[in-house]
């Protein structure tokens, strides 16, 4: 019994729960729900949306947050196209040079907080509109489409069944993220400085390498998230990552991160991920009016947020009484 | 003096915005030798020892380590050095395990490094059992007791084999018998050669424990590190406070004839209070004595309307009211409350002290449409604050840039141009220069001596029993009766303290009884 | 500090220091660091661009800067509380397209509409501060909830259409010019901003959002009833972003779906741009009507100047993100020399 209450007590189990629910639910209702071509779009989705997500998260995980999260997968994503069309830079030159924009942009963000002592929320809007300002006086809006077909054929390619070579990448990060913030100080300094800063800093941790280290991270991810999205779309929009907003906050969110700080969990903000793809699959599949995809997704976020916050007063309070 | 001081602070000189914390202060530790610092609350005592673990730069002043100075930009630097401490402050990092916060220092060497989790809990268990803690080290600190954090703390200093190791109120939140295995714990780190510094309230315990001694009062040194032989708990008092414990002030005042302002008849709150039954009459002062935890300050919101009466009458001027909220209490019953907690919840420190001292009395200055002029607040508070000498350049002062003691002046006299009935003060002395108690004493007398009920809650015994003219005695969220208070402190405190630990029951029927009679 | 200090009483000695401190402190305000900066660049633009101070340039200017004027004056009200609000954009948008649905679905009089707009708007902002209130949650993740439903929303209900058949009033007071180059939603902004310094400096409700959003639990105590009070500036919030939409219709002559970008993030940055530039303090309890005005002003004021200058219109976007870090540094600087000066 004790291990299944721990089970229970995982910050996934929630999550999980959920996704089963509504996986159940939709399928019985709509058997196609399951069929190959719909999960291959589904983990598609994923794929791109899971990197959004997680690069959202690790900032929460410092308690603060990040608006630039579209822009600078938006500038990375031309930076990409426009190195391989203009540039003619190999594919895989190109997507470092755009994982650097997205790193040294995250960076910056990182910087300036810390050096202004402002809260994120605007340091990353002044941001927000400088990169975004950058990436359409580069791109004067135009779309880059010399987008190579070894790049096109990476994003649509599949490894087996339907599960497409775009999620290789994701799942890496995945795990990689897992394991820094299980296991390794600086993943632990990060979830450190986002739980209680000042012990933090009186136990020896230099905020500001973390805090330029988390912002780092989310640009670097956020970046993959633009370079993953140009393989699937065979362009390089300047729109990319103009809709991320919400979709950042709404997976960590429902995966029970808490907005305050250090706690977040790759596993739930996966789960996340997928429950927001469920849903917004399903719309389509129940043919939906897409207008109202903002709708519920605001809803859902909502709806997650005052559990946690239930969930939370709970456990302070169980904590007061000891 | 034998040996070498291992560390030393000369000068030290430590100024916050608007507040001098420390004004020239020295500390010189020796080894093997357990060195207490003592001082009133606001002495700055954790401002010392802050500075001293690389917390706080030191505005001037200098720090030698070895006989060398030395600077610690930050608190790795003093770690480092060997300078560990646990601060007055709880310093763990919420839903981490206890073994990792006890090792949390030791994963900078190596950022990447994979942490071994089952070595780390290994050998955390074996510092907590040097505390006797019987914690699972894999438990997250979220789940501890305050004291248990504290013990961890304990441990974590431990851990990083200090040379020096300063505890800032480390039993302030201890059990005696957890006080106790600390003491021989220390003493053993004393006998290896660990040089150590302890700050306690508890006179007794210094006595027990410490061998050498330093006083601040008000930022300054009123000792500096000398020999603790032959000092005694009277020299230690009149080290802290300036003189000698003094007569309290108190007299005899009688307000049997008065009529009772506020009456709790078998109070049950939301917060876990039960049996509560109290009575205050006009110009009465009442004592609400307990120890820390007692469930004084929630009885205080209690009343305030801020959280639900569950069972029981409250009666204002005799009459038994439900109050919804706070701003009822204030606009329509015109209670008042000084909160203990002064700078979070007393004033608006960003805020002038004009907008400070006028915000319960806006809504009844205010004229057609909630029009309200700064003069019109002026002229209502200027009187108050002038009679308790306010010491501001100009009412348009930030409230944060003035010393504590103003502040109090000022969390005071908003409620005296609210005109109060009754007003409760929680704490009212506590971080606040002697001069500026003694005069705050005087005022709630005065403002008594004027009608205004006055509830008292109060940690310090002795200020209870220099003003009350009742003392209610209260413990674990119940009231144990009510004792009339001869201003004698010896037999005052007894029958307080046999009130505290009297477990029987019967010290609720007792006040109900008490309460039954005044009403 | 404590050396020259006086008691309350001394009046005379304090208010001949106070008087001369305070032209320090004004000389050292965001407000007159805001006034400096419009003089020289009017002046740097006119020198470089040709008809920068043109009547009909003038005009423009003032019709741009009424709308940013009250965008940010409805963050302002937000940030009082030391919250913030990303759904202004798309409850301004909301309340506009109510209104023209009101007068082409509903074929109610204008006048009627307008109300209803601006009634909506109050309606969603009560929402968020009713929801902020009950919640105990950063005003952050409620608003960046409701900025997705509410948006949703109205592009649900409305289709995307847009409503152009308005009366000619709007796009009359679009039009109007009053002393040949300003225009009467400038009034109305500059109107707005004249009531709200009343509201917070004279008003016993202005008052007790200042101390509310300073410090919920000294207000508390001190009898304010904080969540009321919290809601309410909430409502003026979505009051005022109903009103800055209403008249962008009018400038427009129409109310478009996209008028603030997508989910109204446009919005965003001169909402914030205003408030910050003109010194209103991110963690509440202080705000500065003025400042705001004239950061809005100024923020119009150098996008047109950029773009006569013929900057592509897309690098003005990242001009105005460096322009708000450059405050926020800048701030940073002024607020440490104050403390050091024992001044604020
Ligand atoms: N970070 C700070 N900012 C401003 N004032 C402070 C700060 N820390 C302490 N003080 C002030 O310094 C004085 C000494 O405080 P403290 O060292 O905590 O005293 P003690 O520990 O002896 O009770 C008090 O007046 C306190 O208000
Ligand atoms: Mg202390």
């Amino acid at each position: 019994m004790p291990s299944l209450t721990r089970f229970v007590r995982t910050d996934w189990f929630g999550p999980l729960l959920a996704c089963i629910v509504a996986i159940a639910i939709i399928q019985s209702v709509s058997p196609t729900f399951l069929s190959l071509a719909n999960i291959q779009v589904l983990l598609l989705a994923l794929a791109v949306n899971a990197l959004i997500a997680f690069s959202q998260m690790i900032i929460i995980a410092i308690g603060q947050m990040n608006l630039s999260v579209g822009a600078i997968g938006g500038l990375a994503a031309i930076a990409f196209a426009g190195a391989m069309e203009v540039w003619g830079l190999p594919a895989p030159l190109a997507a470092l040079f755009g994982l650097i924009i997205g790193l040294a942009c995250g960076a910056l963000n990182g910087l300036l907080v810390r050096i202004s002592g402002m809260s994120a929320f605007v340091i990353t809007l002044a941001t927000l509109s400088i990169y975004k300002g950058v990436n359409l006086g580069i791109t004067e809006a135009q779309a880059f489409y010399g987008v190579p077909q070894a790049v096109k054929a990476f994003g649509s390619a599949v490894i087996a069944g339907p599960v497409p070579w775009l999620v290789a990448p994701t799942a890496l990060v995945a795990v990689w993220l897992w394991f820094m913030l299980r296991r390794q100080p600086v993943g632990r300094f990060i979830l450190a400085v986002g739980g209680n800063e000042h012990a933090a800093e009186l136990s020896g941790v230099s905020i500001a390498r973390t805090v330029v280290t988390a912002h780092a991270i989310s640009g670097l991810l956020a970046a993959l998230a633009g370079i993953l999205l140009v393989a699937r779309l065979g362009v390089g929009q300047p729109s990319i990552g103009d809709d991320w907003l919400i979709l950042s906050f709404a997976a960590p969110v429902i995966g029970g991160a808490v907005l305050s700080g250090g706690s977040v969990s790759v596993a739930a903000t996966l789960l996340g991920v997928v429950i927001v793809a469920i849903i917004t699959q399903a719309l389509v599949l129940f043919s939906i009016d897409p207008y109202l995809t903002q709708v519920i997704l605001g809803g859902l976020i909502l709806a997650a947020v005052s559990f946690n916050r239930l969930r939370e007063s709970r456990f302070i309070g169980r904590f007061g009484r000891a | 003096m034998n040996g070498e001081a291992i560390f030393e602070a000369r000068d030290i000189v430590k100024t916050f915005p608007g507040v001098k914390a420390l004004g020239g202060v020295g500390l010189s530790l020796m080894p093997g030798s357990i060195h207490a610092l003592l001082g009133e609350n606001g002495a700055g005592k954790s401002t010392l020892i802050k500075v001293v673990t690389g917390v706080h730069r030191p505005t001037s002043g200098e720090l030698r380590l070895d006989g060398r100075s030395v600077d610690f930009g930050n608190p790795r630097d003093a770690i480092a050095a060997g300078i560990g401490v646990v601060h007055q402050e709880r310093n763990l990092i919420p839903r981490f395990s206890v073994a990792e916060n006890i090792h949390f220092e030791s994963f900078g060497a190596n950022r990447f490094k994979p942490i071994d989790y089952r070595r780390l809990n290994e050998s955390a268990a074996e510092w907590l059992r040097m505390l006797d803690l019987d914690i699972d080290p894999a438990m997250s600190v979220t789940e501890l007791s305050t004291a248990r954090m504290q013990l961890v703390e304990i441990a974590k200093a431990l851990s990083q084999k200090s040379r020096v190791l300063l505890l800032d109120e480390p039993t302030a939140s201890l059990t005696s018998g957890e006080t106790d295995t600390l003491f021989e714990i220390l003493r053993r780190l004393r006998d290896n050669g660990t040089s150590l510094v302890f700050v306690s309230h508890k006179l007794e315990e210094v006595e027990a424990l410490c061998d050498r001694v330093t006083v601040l009062r008000d930022g300054q040194n009123a000792c500096e590190s000398q020999s603790a032989e032959g000092l005694t708990r009277k020299d230690y008092v009149r080290l802290m406070i300036g003189r000698a414990e003094s007569g309290s002030g108190w007299r005899k005042r009688d307000t049997r004839a008065a009529p009772q302002v506020l009456g709790l008849d078998d109070v049950a709150s939301g917060l876990g209070h039960s049996g509560v039954g109290l009575s205050v009459r006009a110009g009465e002062i009442v004592g609400l004595y307990g120890l820390v935890g007692a469930g004084r300050t929630e009885l205080a919101r209690v009343i305030l309307g801020q959280e639900p009466v569950t069972q029981g009458t409250v009666r204002i001027d005799g009459e038994a009211v439900r109050v919804a909220d706070v701003s009822e209490a204030i606009h329509r019953y015109r209670l008042g409350y000084v909160s203990e907690d002064r700078k979070g919840e007393g004033l608006i420190l960003q805020h002038s002290v004009l907008a400070n001292a006028g915000v319960p009395i806006w809504r009844k200055l205010a004229g057609r449409f909630g029009f309200l002029s700064d003069a019109t607040v002026r002229a209502a508070v200027l009187p108050y604050l002038t009679r308790l000498e306010v010491k501001t350049p100009s009412l348009d002062q930030t409230t944060a840039n003035l010393s504590g003691g103003n502040q109090q002046k000022i969390s005071v006299a908003k409620w005296l141009a609210a005109g109060v009935r009754l007003l409760i003060v929680d704490e009212p002395t506590v971080g606040i220069d002697i001069k500026t108690k003694a005069y705050l004493h005087d005022l709630l007398r005065e403002l008594a001596d004027g009608g205004t009920a006055i509830l008292l809650i109060s940690s310090d015994m002795p200020e209870i029993v220099a003003l009350a003219d009742r003392i209610v005695v209260m413990d674990a969220f119940r009231t144990k009766g009510s004792i009339e208070n001869d201003g004698d402190y010896t037999t005052m405190s007894e029958k307080i303290m046999t009130r505290i630990q009297d477990r029987t029951p019967s010290g609720t029927s007792s006040g109900i009884g008490e309460t039954a009679r005044c009403a | 500090m404590t050396d020259s200090a006086s008691s309350a009483m001394d009046t005379r000695p304090a208010s001949r220091l106070s008087s001369r401190s305070s032209l320090r402190l004004f000389l050292l305000s965001n407000e007159f660091g805001l006034l400096v900066l419009i003089i020289v660049f009017a002046a740097l633009f006119h020198g470089l661009a040709n008809g920068f101070l043109s009547p009909f340039n003038l005009f423009a200017l003032g019709r741009n800067a009424a709308v940013n004027i009250l965008i940010g004056l409805s963050m302002m009200t937000v940030l009082a509380t030391g919250g913030l609000n990303l759904a202004i954009g798309a409850m301004g948008v909301a309340a506009a397209m109510a209104c023209g649905w009101l007068i082409e679905g509903a074929g109610l009089a204008w006048p009627l509409a307008v109300l209803g707009g601006l009634a909506l708007g109050a309606g969603l902002g009560v929402t968020n501060g009713w929801m902020v209130v009950k919640t105990g949650l950063h005003s952050f993740i409620i608003t960046l909830a409701t900025m997705s439903i509410f948006f949703g929303a109205m592009i649900f209900l409305s289709q995307g259409e847009s409503y152009r058949a308005l009366p000619a009033v709007f796009s009359d007071l679009g039009r109007a010019r009053v002393f040949t180059f300003v225009s009467p939603m400038f009034l109305i902004a500059v109107g707005t901003a004249l009531v709200l310094s009343v509201l917070y400096r004279y008003t016993v409700q202005g008052r007790e959002m200042l101390a509310a959003g300073a410090r919920p639990e000294a207000a508390e105590m001190s009898g304010v009833r904080v969540e009321r009070t919290v809601i309410a500036c909430h409502m003026l919030s979505g009051l005022l972003a109903a009103l800055a939409a209403l008249l962008l219709t009018a400038r427009n002559g129409a109310a478009i779906p996209s008028m603030a970008g997508q989910l109204g993030q446009d919005w965003l940055l001169p909402a914030f741009l205003g408030p910050v530039l003109g010194g209103t303090l991110l963690q509440g309890g202080k705000v500065s009507v003025l400042g705001t005005c004239l950061g809005a002003f100024l923020v119009t004021m150098l996008t047109s100047g950029l773009l006569l200058m013929q900057v592509g219109a897309f690098w003005v976007q990242s001009f105005l993100g460096i322009l708000l870090l450059l405050a926020v540094m800048i701030d940073k600087g002024r607020r440490s020399y104050l403390r050091r000066r024992n001044l604020a």
